[in-house]
């Protein structure tokens, strides 16, 4: 029989167990803790997460009885699903980075607060201090449900060694499609009897997001203006080309990376100097820095005449469920302020929503070049259309599909756009 | 109280820990799952209509549902048969009294404890084109070939039929994008992940043979063929039968290497039941469809196990029977 000492003791464990989670609520060690969400690894050490991590300890001194507790969600793709569980389960933190590309999920089912009555009650804060085609992105309607954090066009860059080394001129913005393929051409090199060439002219990436510009800068699209429908767009004829021109790049003219060769050698070819042109956003230029690669960025190649391409925001939003939205706010204007975005866009990740801190690094021809993509590049279609997540799903397979030799690009065309439609109709 | 009611209260007391753990996180899911999937439910939409039994009768139209059944049919067809079969035959070689037959048995039972995501990497790498394990021994062996001449025969024999081929194995195929090779790749490692513990099982089925059996069976002049014939395997057969219907019901639950491996593609060649059910869940919110799929999945593994039960003790009857 255990002794009475030993009963106590269990007694004692368990309720331990039984009141652990029934005891946590917002203030621990007399200090409000204010939930902020962030996607990317905790353990993940970088020049960027010591930045983020300088400016939260910054924040927790300026408001001494506050205590962040930052919460980071490993894995892009499952960052969004984490933050819907969390909210289902009535547990969602205070803040979180929204990447807009996939906002409609968390605007279009009242996930989030508007932001406008906080904005307008605040007269500290200055709208007119963020780039104004980000405040598009972020709002619906009259409605506000992020504050610009940073961005990233995608933009063509281009490895200036390479093209110096083949003797061509570097590409001038708004160059076409037809400028593109000759340099593509011209930038490939191949050595007899080697099974792919020693360097591509294109660094090709399949991933919807990644390739979807091209379609816009041939006047096709994925979905109907409304976003209701894929038929008619990304089967109909201007899309039909863009398609046909990424598969003839890689199949047909083998001056683009085809995934396979990826898939072989496992590495990035851009990155490793075996291709000169490659379509990213600005968060490459960290690891190009520390490559030590010298690159230089230019628009995507266009069939349209005017330069187009697809611009990815992350924005600060407060989710419904946020006991304290006050002091969610207060965040939110300190992590967007010019000081504080300043330090954060040091390390290159991307550009700073906030336009007076992206003037600090403006000057640059880099830089310049995705400052001025602000002002053309389009919404993704997820930052309006729920489910676009599985759109891309469908749209990076369909590429698969080509390039493998499953399908033909009108098939697969046609068999991925009925998937969206009905995808999209759910 | 009497004694007998307190022994009772304590054997219920004992019981209560596993019977309330059943009972959250097992009959309560099961039951909550049946709720949902007669309902239209999205988890962010406040709208959640009863709609009956639409969610399956829309599932038995929906033709990518029945492309993962289909996968998932595939899969389990090459899996359980090849899976016992090759498990028994490991046993048997590892439960002879041998010297260093343990090193063995901890060989083979390793995959078992590693992270599937991990092997399912190592697949990733064996697969890939040119690097990868299976093309670089093509590559060694066209070296071979044409080092000896016999790529050049092989070229000109093909010639011979009207075919062109260079007599050389093409080592870019990327076999993760083929569409059979796929779903091969994942049969290969869930026979490699799943045989220690089925290995393990049969061991112990074959240890607990009597002897006395084989004894009698060599001294009646029975070959190795026959012992095996007419004495393991009817030993064995409830052993066989546990490894099937476990092994089965692993296969209809294929999930970890499809997520990590082949993301159900190339052309949904692998796309399973249980993967399906995850996107349907956790990329489109349809908690109230996703729970229509897992209950055909439930459906689907009871007829099976079911079939197989009755289909094996109808063999161990007429074994004994004569």
């Amino acid at each position: 029989m255990p002794s009475y000492r030993h009963r106590v003791l269990l007694s004692l464990v368990l309720a331990a167990a039984v009141a652990g989670p029934v005891c946590d609520d917002p203030q621990r060690d007399g200090r409000t803790v204010l939930r902020v969400a962030n996607w990317g690894s905790p353990a993940v050490e970088s020049d960027f997460m010591r930045i983020e991590r300088e400016i939260w300890g910054q924040f927790e001194r300026l408001n001494p009885g506050v205590r962040l507790q930052i919460e980071q969600i490993p894995g892009y793709g499952q960052y969004a699903p984490k933050l819907i569980m969390q909210h289902v389960a009535g547990v969602a933190p205070d803040v979180i980075s929204l990447d807009l590309s996939a906002g409609a999920d968390f605007i279009n089912n009242d996930l989030l607060l508007d932001l406008r009555p906080l904005i307008e009650a605040d007269p500290e804060f200055r709208r007119s201090d963020y780039f104004e085609n980000l405040w598009k992105i972020c709002s619906r309607g009259e409605r506000i449900y992020a504050v610009p954090l940073d961005f990233t066009p995608m933009m063509m860059f281009y490895n200036k060694r390479l093209f110096d080394r083949a003797g061509l001129p570097y590409p001038r913005e708004g160059w076409t499609w037809q400028e593109f393929l000759e340099t593509a051409q011209r930038l490939t090199v191949r050595r007899p009897e080697a099974s792919r060439p020693s360097q591509f002219g294109y660094n090709f990436e399949n991933w919807m997001p990644f390739w979807v510009c091209w379609l816009w800068s041939n006047g096709g699209d994925v979905l109907s203006p409304d976003g209701r429908r894929a038929s008619g767009y990304l089967d109909g004829e201007k899309s039909a080309e863009a398609i046909q021109f990424l598969a003839d790049l890689i199949l047909q003219k083998k001056v683009a990376s085809h995934p396979a060769d990826r898939a072989a050698l496992g590495v990035d070819f851009f990155l490793n100097g075996l291709a000169a042109l490659d379509m990213k956003g600005h968060w490459m230029l960290i690891d190009y820095r520390a490559r030590g690669l010298d690159v230089g960025v230019t628009t995507i190649p266009t069939n349209i005449g005017r330069p187009t391409t697809v611009i990815y925001v992350t924005g600060l939003s407060i989710m419904k469920q946020c006991k304290r939205p006050d002091l969610a706010w207060k965040y939110i204007k300190y992590a967007t302020s010019e000081a504080v975005q300043v330090k954060r866009v040091a390390s290159g990740l991307a550009i700073s929503g906030n336009a007076r801190a992206a003037a600090h690094y403006a000057g640059n021809p880099i830089e310049d070049a995705f400052l001025r993509a602000v002002e053309y590049a389009r919404a993704p279609w997820g930052s309006r259309v729920e489910n676009y997540a599985v759109c891309e799903d469908f749209g990076t397979e369909m590429m698969e599909n080509i390039l493998y030799g499953h399908s033909s690009v009108p098939q697969a065309l046609r068999e991925a756009a009925k998937l969206m439609d009905a995808a999209l109709y759910q | 109280m009497s004694e007998r009611s307190r022994t009772a209260c304590r054997g219920y007391l004992f019981a209560a820990p596993a019977t309330v753990y059943l009972a959250v996180f097992s009959l309560l899911p099961v039951a909550v799952a049946g709720y949902l999937s007669l309902h239209r439910w999205h988890l962010l939409k406040p709208d959640r209509p009863f709609v009956g039994l639409g969610n399956y009768a829309h599932l038995l139209r929906d033709p990518l549902f029945r492309n993962a059944i289909y996968n998932t049919i595939i899969y389990s067809a090459a899996t359980v048969p090849l899976g016992v079969i090759t498990a028994l035959l490991v046993a048997m070689l590892v439960a002879r009294p041998l010297r260093g037959v343990g090193f063995f048995r901890v060989l083979y039972y390793i995959p078992s404890v590693c992270s599937q995501v991990a092997l399912s990497m190592v697949f990733i790498w064996i697969m890939a084109p040119e690097v990868g394990l299976i093309n670089y021994c093509f590559g060694r062996l066209n070296e071979v070939l044409a080092a000896t001449g016999l790529a050049a025969l092989l070229r000109q024999t093909a010639t011979l039929f009207g075919v062109s081929w260079s007599g050389q194995i093409d080592t870019m195929t990327d076999y993760l994008h083929r569409p059979g090779w796929a779903m091969a790749a994942l049969v290969a490692l869930g026979l490699w992940i799943g045989l220690g513990p089925r290995m393990i099982i049969f061991v112990a089925g074959l240890q607990n043979i009597p002897q006395e059996l084989y004894e009698a069976a060599e001294i009646d002049g029975c070959s190795r063929w026959q012992k095996f014939r007419y004495v393991t395997i009817p030993q064995l057969a409830p052993t066989i039968l546990f490894v099937a219907v476990t092994t089965t019901i692993a296969a209809f639950q294929l999930f970890t290497p499809v997520y990590v491996i082949t993301k159900g593609g190339p052309q949904r060649t692998t796309d399973v039941v249980s993967y399906h059910i995850y996107r349907e869940a956790w990329q489109k919110f349809e908690v109230g469809m996703a729970s229509a799929q897992s209950y055909i999945l439930f459906a689907m593994i009871l007829v099976v196990a079911a079939l197989q039960l009755w289909i094996m003790r109808r063999g161990l009857r007429q074994e004994v029977t004569g």
